[in-house]
């Protein structure tokens, strides 16, 4: 589904250069739910803005769903992005001027979908997030942990096969947390790929897949699945 | 993609800012719609033909304040001093100087005075059988006067003419079409034959109710104040010009020559006002446009800076770069055509309201159609540079907190 | 507390250079445009005589018969026929009154030093000069003697006494109008009359008249008028004296009334002479009818201000509205988006009007910055005016009251425009903003 190989991200400042990410390589299978950790600065921003292709990389070789992305132009980046990819932002980002509805419907017009079949996916999804009777409301009339379950069902309108999770539980409290958490794992079984990142080891931790990331680079991750399997070897 | 339906939710949901851009495009168009037409209006009075060569004509005054000569002897010395200049054409004393502003008018009649008939405003000019060639004027019917059915007199009492030259315009209000020639009308109860019809030539007042009728009538008295029209040969009449004062003092010294002027300059001067208004509506609304223009330029910069967040998450939802540019486009397309729908009945109510108090004629909506039209592509390219930026913004800013 | 609201004013214009300079300029550009034409409908409206403009009345009869109309908005003919001057300059009231025409004459002196030229001249009665409140530098007005008996005696202007007599003393001395001598009786002042409402006929701007000789001369050299005449019906005139008698009309009369009781006694005065003349044949109406109108009723009457001037200024005013919902616009912006930090304020204990207060102390200092700016405008404008048309050469200029009110228009706009912007901002709820981010 997703192979980075050798990826450098390099942010040149007049006085300096910064590597953000170097020599990052990476595979995820398609199905597979992957929590990505590592402290702040680390280069896990990077490395999901490189994934949702919403910044170019300054080296190495990117294939999403076997689409080489460093060969794409700006509209064929952007047509992916809508086809391919859901994206669900720690600060929720919906758009304030629009309803729920509106705002659901907003991939679903840049993808070119026909009206009825619009309504048919909008009211799906907000069903799914348990938001139908919410349809026209704004989104300030909303609590964070309900505009987190539109944002997903706004990542979810398009049908992606592949979903990118920034902190989806960062601005919420722990029950919500554990809501939008239910209701990704239920995203994942259904069949899509999830890439989330976290820097909460607890969430991270329910993630089938971790990995992290510092100075830029993949660490080692097997000490955190090996944890993992142990933890869940004693629950069992 | 067009996706107004969503846009024009947005836009009820911020209304303030969307209201006053919709309030600046109305009045805008109020403006220069109204505007434009004075300017239009005052085009053509600016250009209009006045059937006289002005570049090869010039006036000047004779004062004269010595007793000691007999007044049309020593013009009729001058006259003839003056044709035979080299590069002059032709030269005529003239009671009134067309295009000047001064001059004398009457009621034309068709009885002689004090009888009631129909009766036509006229200017007139007293001048001799050399007139019609030294103003460029041509017959189109009838003749010129002869020379001695001109009347030179130095008694005011004396009033033996009987012929007149008239313009089309004058014969066509007072007779029937091409019925004039040989007809005659009365001026006070002095009857005048008509014996010639000129091409158009303008009275003294451009801005007179009747500017197009004017007699030309054959009589010559011999003022102390005087003045005389010449017609030069085409780009020389800035030498007889500067000459002209020195040879007519050569001629007899007691008296003043001033006033020298091209009858361009004449008009020139009779229009200054219009001209004046003219060039600062276009001033006024050359601004206004660019006010608006920056104004619409300045909010919608704002919109974006307030928007960023969201243009980034739209780019990353997969909106390309053009339908970035398309949204901000189409939102200026709907508050710039309600305004622009607002502006057109208010640029009809100012219209009404200027030819109310104004001498103003009606606002012919072709004008508002027209400003309407520039007004919108005005708004659009004032819109397309923010919306440009708006483009490129990264929409990596998506995934940044703040 | 006024300097921290004008210093944190400050501070936000840094913050926001592009759009605050946008605000400034759009309110400059409105002030520039409102100026311009503004000071030029001040200058051509000002009362030009304003301690007197309420004693000073023209006079005008109704001479024309039943059905005869005249340009004027209530028929009535804006200038007097010879005889009814005359009538009216001998009867017993008022005081001070005063008959005029405007002519010329051809000047020169004994002597070859200056060449002949043409000058404007006023014919008119002694009082001219108190009643309009002109000056002298040397000498004085002519005598009701020398009124009377058509005395060839001259005041001169200034100006051409500096001319032909190199601003000494001329009294007495002898100057040619005409081939006719004059003696010089009085030098005037500097009179700079921007608007010659005593005479509006052949343009309210013109300079004013540089020779000025008892009206009895009229009769005496056959003088013409260089003014307006006009008659109505058709009349045989074939010499001066049938001009004197005719019905035409060219003469110009003004009469000061002091009290409104003057001025009721002049009006029956007017009705009686009318209802005399009418036993001669004359004044053939029903009703007689006359107007009494002072300055600044007869500069109205005349339309003085120009049309042009009037559409243009209507369409500054909507000019500056344009600009007005402009800098809303902008300020609006620019105000929503400082809300958290308002709301921070609020926080720390600044009260809804303390925090309306500082918006408004800003946008006042925007309208200053723009006002002053505005004048500059203005004062380009004004330039191109004066430069497009000489006529206008002393009326498109500003005047200390347009100096000030530049400003002042400048501010209240900006204030007009800032209230609504800074009441949403003050009433904005500070918990919203300290919450999130």
């Amino acid at each position: 589904m997703l192979k980075m190989n050798n990826i450098s991200k390099i942010y040149q400042t007049e006085m300096v250069q910064t590597h953000a990410l170097r020599d990052f390589t990476l595979q995820v299978d398609e199905g597979e739910f992957i929590a990505v950790t590592g402290p702040s600065g680390s280069g896990k921003t990077t490395f999901l803005n490189i994934a949702g292709m919403l910044e170019p990389f300054s080296e190495g070789e990117y294939l999403l769903d076997g689409i080489d992305v460093g060969k794409l132009n700006d509209n064929q980046r952007a047509d992916v992005r809508n086809q391919k990819i859901g994206f669900i932002f720690q600060g929720f980002n919906l758009i304030p001027d629009l309803n729920l509805y509106e705002n659901i419907e907003v991939p679903l017009r840049y993808r070119g979908i026909k009206a009825s079949e619009r309504k048919r996916r909008i009211e799906q999804c907000l069903e799914q997030v348990g938001l139908a009777s919410r349809a026209k409301h704004l989104p300030q009339q909303l609590s964070g942990g309900q505009q987190q379950r539109v944002a997903i069902a706004r990542a979810l309108a398009g049908e992606p096969r592949f979903l990118l999770a920034d902190e989806p539980t960062g601005n919420l409290d722990s029950l919500m947390a554990r809501q939008v958490m239910e209701l990704l794992e239920q995203i994942n079984r259904d069949g899509a790929t999830i890439v989330m990142v976290t820097h909460d080891p607890e969430l991270a931790r329910r993630a089938p897949r971790n990995i992290q990331v510092v100075d830029g680079q993949l660490a080692d991750f097997t000490l955190y699945q090996g944890a993992q399997t142990i933890k869940s070897a004693a629950g069992a | 993609m067009l996706e107004i339906k969503p846009i024009f939710h947005a836009l009820c949901r911020s209304k303030v800012g969307a209201i006053l851009l919709l309030i600046q495009i109305a009045i805008t168009t109020a403006i220069v719609s109204n505007a434009a037409f004075i300017i239009q209006d005052r085009i053509a009075f600016l250009n209009q033909e006045t059937g006289y060569p002005e570049q090869d004509l010039f006036k000047f005054n004779v004062m004269t304040f010595g007793k000691d000569v007999d007044l049309s002897q020593q013009f009729e010395l001058d006259e003839a001093m003056i044709r035979a200049l080299p590069g002059v054409e032709s030269a005529a004393q003239s009671s009134s100087i067309p295009l000047s502003g001064s001059g004398s008018a009457s009621s034309f009649n068709l009885k002689p005075a004090p009888q009631e008939s129909k009766s036509v405003r006229t200017a007139y000019f007293f001048i001799d059988e050399h007139g019609l060639d030294t103003y460029g004027v041509k017959l189109i019917a009838g003749r010129n006067f002869s020379e001695d059915e001109v009347l030179i007199t130095n008694s005011p009492t004396d009033r033996t003419t009987n012929v007149t030259v008239v313009t089309k315009a004058l014969a066509n209000e007072l007779f029937s079409e091409g019925d004039a020639l040989g007809k005659t009308i009365y001026f006070g109860d002095l009857p005048l034959k008509i014996i010639g019809i000129t091409a158009p030539m303008k009275g003294p007042w451009l801005k007179d109710s009747h500017p197009n009728n004017v007699a030309l009538i054959p009589y010559i008295q011999a003022k102390t104040y005087a003045q005389f029209a010449v017609r030069t040969k085409p780009g020389q009449r800035d030498a007889v010009m500067k000459d002209i004062e020195s040879l007519m003092l050569k001629n007899y010294n007691k008296r003043v020559i001033n006033n020298i002027k091209g009858l361009d300059q004449l008009k020139d001067q009779y229009m200054a006002a219009d001209k004046l208004m003219m060039r600062m509506l276009i001033v006024l609304i050359t601004i206004l446009v660019l006010v608006t223009a920056l104004g619409i330029f300045g909010l919608t910069l704002f919109n974006i800076s307030k928007r960023t967040k969201q243009i980034g998450t739209r780019r990353a939802l997969g909106a390309r770069k053009s339908a970035i540019i398309n949204y901000f486009l189409v939102e200026n397309a709907l508050i710039c055509s309600m305004g622009l729908v607002l502006g057109g009945i208010c640029a009809l109510l100012l219209g009404q309201l200027l030819m109310q108090h104004f001498s103003i004629a009606a606002l012919p909506p072709s004008y508002i159609a027209t400003t309407a039209i520039m007004v919108l592509i005005m708004s659009l390219l004032a819109v397309l540079g923010p919306a440009k930026r708006a483009a490129n913004i990264s929409p990596s800013i998506a995934t940044r907190t703040i | 507390m006024l300097l921290h609201y004008l210093d944190l004013s400050w501070r936000s214009f840094k913050r926001t250079p592009l759009v605050s300079a946008l605000m400034v300029l759009a309110i400059a550009i409105g002030i520039g445009v409102t100026m311009t034409s503004l000071s030029v409908y001040h200058m051509m409206s000002a009362d030009p005589i304003p301690h007197k403009s309420s004693q000073l009345y023209t006079v005008q009869l109704q001479t024309m018969d039943e059905g005869h109309t005249w340009w004027t908005g209530d028929d009535i003919p804006m200038q007097l026929t010879y005889q009814d001057a005359e009538n009216l300059y001998n009867a017993p009231i008022p005081d001070k009154k005063v008959a005029m025409m405007r002519t010329g004459f051809s000047v020169y002196l004994d002597s070859d030093k200056v060449k002949p030229f043409i000058s404007n001249a006023r014919m008119t009665t002694p009082d001219f000069f108190s009643m309009f409140d002109v000056s002298f530098q040397y000498g004085g007005a002519w005598s009701q003697q020398q009124e009377q008996s058509a005395a060839p005696v001259v005041v001169i202007s200034k100006e051409l006494n500096d001319k032909l007599f190199a601003g000494e003393s001329s009294i007495g001395k002898l100057i040619y109008l005409d081939d006719d001598s004059y003696q010089v009786v009085g030098v005037l002042a500097d009179w700079p009359l921007n608007l010659k409402y005593y005479d509006l006929n052949n343009g309210a701007f013109n300079k004013v008249e540089d020779l000025f000789l008892p009206f009895s001369l009229i009769k005496a050299k056959e003088l013409t008028s260089w003014g307006n005449s006009n008659g109505w019906k058709h009349e045989d005139t074939r010499n001066f004296a049938d001009r004197l008698q005719s019905e035409q009309v060219w003469i110009q009369f003004w009469a000061q009334l002091d009290t409104a009781e003057q001025k009721l006694a002049y009006g029956n005065y007017l009705i009686s002479y009318i209802e005399e003349q009418k036993k001669r044949g004359r004044f053939t109406r029903e009703i007689p009818q006359y107007s009494l109108r002072d300055v600044n009723q007869w500069m109205e009457y005349n339309n003085v201000v120009s049309e042009d001037n009037k559409i243009l200024v209507g369409l500054s005013f909507m000019f500056l509205a344009v600009c007005l919902a402009n800098i809303l616009g902008l300020l609006l912006a620019k105000f929503l988006r400082r809300a958290p930090e308002v709301g921070v304020r609020r926080a720390l204990g600044a009260s809804k009007r303390q925090v309306f207060l500082q918006h408004l102390v800003e946008v006042a200092m925007l309208g200053f910055i723009g006002g002053l700016l505005g004048i500059i405008l203005a004062q380009i404008g004004l330039l191109g005016v004066r430069q497009s048309y000489d006529y206008y050469a002393n009326l498109a200029t500003m005047d200390l009251t347009m100096l000030l009110s530049a400003p002042v228009i400048a501010i209240s706009t900006c204030i007009i425009a800032g209230l609504y912007p800074a009441w949403l901002v003050c009433k904005t709820n500070p918990a919203i903003y300290l919450k999130s981010q």
